[in-house]
């Protein structure tokens, strides 16, 4: 392969929400262009809803256009497979299927990498994998590798920085946004509700922002039987800003299985205004505002009688 | 001269006006059907508003919009107070019931739980994707049975032994429905049943985990249904409350806050001869292709919305295709 003109599609859905730092400077690291999809956009979930079966999550509808637009743009696209990365935890089947469904339904060419740490399959051996079958060598790649997860490191800790200096200093309604990273910061699904939340005069808290080592084993105030990696995260972030924050939503797109368990149990052990907002393909934005408005109204109300 | 406030609450299937005096008092209320035109019916109950109060010496401080179509109606009438619609039922509710701790509704094609702790909204829930068990559901089944819906409550008490209808999907209760009646139930069985199927179907849907607490209030269309209302406190095991003007509840309630917004200016009501329209312009900006609503008084634009980004602010139907 001649690595000079090799470009690399990144579909701006899914897992990017969660690695893009990481990516992004490791393939900057290794010289390798990049090509993201654009935001998500009504063509592209029309296009990822016509790709998919009825059963996907919309999530997964999405990521499906989003792979659309790439395809015929790029020289690979990459498509991550990770099955475990902690020990007896596990990841959503979409995300250890996404690689055979791309592969099954487009006919383009994948950068894959493989994460499945019960099996020994770290991320540094999956980056190694990358890198090899993009003919880097093992200095340059584990070089790449190192730097990105010290950028991966720095960002996410400059974002939890942020939030706690928000947390502290804000006097308006801290809302807090339980959700997936590729549900919150996706422009049909999240960006909308936070538009609305903003309108209310709110700052919005995200639960997916946090302290690796702080939320260790928070979840289990909730449930200590939850061994989605991803769940894990969001209730040990709940249960790590539950103490500072005015109320809660809990956002799901439709008909994601580990949320639907996890709500539930939030929902009948939390204390504090809530409300699970749940998107699917149709879009009445008519209902998401009475719901929001409506959210906010008891949050201020809640908060008067609070403070009398 | 009298301070007083006006409310409209502008559903999907009916339209509701009231003008309340400072003590919360009705001095004039209207209902009508929307009939899918918001604009006509908000112009008709404004007009009979002030039929209503004609040589009276009011002055009108306070407008409030809530409903389905609060934004559009509110930019019309230059509401100083646009709000949802279950924060309007529920200040409306407590108004009436200080005491309140839930209100249920079940309307034409939506219906939803609120729980009221204290005299304020703590909880509520509404139908999603379903309208099983609501208004429509009803009246296309009283349609089928060969029986006015006003009747249907009358009939429904008549019955000692209610059919089970299935109820956790309006197909199949229709087709249960269909059945029983082949097999030779009798009516007023089929009907209470079917009264007892939109109560289960609404306490295992909308208000599911929900702690439903006395006193109870029932609002909205099929509330007129004694039969619902009977299912309910069976089921319920608690007095059920229905009040006469318990249609206008939303309109009070958004009137009320209006007053509370304590506005200094003077409204005027005066709009039936201002022409207003609403045209649907599509935004070619970007591939999401927002529909943008734009609203023109007397031809001049006065406000849009409906784009999902900022692209769309500029968006004026001289430049873009009409819809």
């Amino acid at each position: 392969m001649n690595n000079k003109n090799t470009t690399i599609g990144i579909p701006k859905a899914l897992l990017y929400y969660k690695y893009n730092d990481l990516w992004e400077s490791f393939f900057n690291e290794l010289g390798i262009n990049v090509l993201y999809s654009p935001e998500t956009n009504n063509e592209i979930l029309e296009r990822g809803k016509s790709l998919s079966i009825d059963e996907s999550c919309l999530a997964l509808k999405i990521f499906m256009g989003h792979v659309d637009y790439l395809v015929n743009k790029v020289d690979y696209i990459l498509i991550p497979r990770i099955e475990c990365l902690k020990k007896h935890e596990k990841l959503c089947t979409n995300f250890y299927a996404l690689y055979d469904i791309v592969n099954n339904i487009f006919n383009t060419k994948i950068l894959n990498y493989n994460i499945d740490v019960k099996k020994g399959k770290t991320e540094k051996k999956a980056f190694i994998q990358i890198g090899k079958s993009l003919n880097k060598s093992h200095v340059e790649i584990l070089t790449a590798y190192n730097i990105a997860k010290n950028v991966f490191k720095e960002s996410k800790k400059q974002r939890y920085f942020d939030q706690l200096n928000l947390l502290n200093t804000s006097t308006k309604n801290k809302i807090l946004i339980v959700s997936h990273p590729y549900n919150t910061y996706d422009k049909l699904i999240g960006e909308p509700i936070i538009k609305l939340l903003k309108k209310q005069n709110t700052d919005i808290i995200y639960c997916d922002v946090f302290d690796e080592e702080e939320i260790k084993n928070k979840h289990t105030h909730i449930s200590d039987k939850v061994y989605w990696t991803y769940s894990k995260e969001l209730l040990g972030g709940l249960v790590n800003y539950y103490k500072h924050i005015d109320g809660i939503i809990l956002l799901t797109v439709f008909p994601c299985g580990p949320d639907s368990l996890t709500n539930e149990m939030c929902m009948s052990k939390i204390n504090l205004p809530i409300i699970n907002i749940i998107i699917d393909e149709l879009s009445g934005e008519a209902g998401l505002q009475t719901r929001i408005e409506s959210f906010i109204d008891i949050v201020n109300e809640k908060k008067k009688v609070k403070n009398n | 001269m009298n301070n007083s406030y006006v409310g409209i609450d502008v559903g999907s299937i009916s339209t509701k006006g009231v003008i309340l005096d400072n003590n919360n008092k009705i001095l004039a209320s209207v209902y009508l059907w929307t009939e899918g035109n918001p604009i006509s019916a908000v112009k008709k109950i404004i007009k009979s508003l002030e039929l209503q109060i004609k040589g009276k010496n009011i002055v009108i401080k306070g407008i409030g919009v809530t409903g389905s179509a609060r934004k559009l109606i509110g930019t019309i009438l230059g509401a100083n107070i646009v709000k949802n619609e279950i924060t309007a039922h529920a200040v409306g509710t407590i108004s009436i019931h200080p005491d309140v701790k839930t209100i249920l509704e079940i309307g034409g094609q939506d219906s939803k739980i609120i729980i009221i702790e204290d005299g304020i909204v703590v909880d509520y829930a509404m139908n999603t994707l379903c309208a099983a068990g609501t208004g429509a559901f009803l009246s296309s089944q009283a349609k089928r049975l060969g029986v006015d819906v006003k009747e249907f409550g009358n009939i429904a008490l008549e019955s000692k032994k209610p059919t089970k209808i299935a109820a956790r999907c309006t197909v199949f209760a229709e087709s249960d429905l269909v059945h029983k009646a082949q097999i030779g139930y009798k009516k007023e069985d089929i009907i209470a049943g079917l009264c007892n199927a939109v109560v289960n179907n609404y306490l295992n849907n909308v208000a599911k985990e929900k702690k439903i607490k006395a006193p109870i209030v029932f609002q909205g269309g099929v509330s007129k249904n004694e039969g619902v209302v009977k299912a309910f406190e069976k089921e319920l095991n608690e007095k059920v409350y229905v009040d006469e003007c318990g249609h206008l509840t939303g309109a009070i309630g958004i009137a009320i806050l209006s007053k509370k917004e304590n506005s200094n200016i003077e409204f005027n009501l005066n709009i039936e001869n201002i022409k207003f329209e609403n045209k649907g312009v599509e935004c070619k900006k970007c591939p999401n292709n927002c529909d943008i609503i734009c609203i023109y008084k007397d031809n001049t634009l006065i406000d849009s919305w409906g784009n999902k980004c900022e692209k769309g602010d500029s968006i004026q139907p001289a430049n873009v295709n009409q819809v």
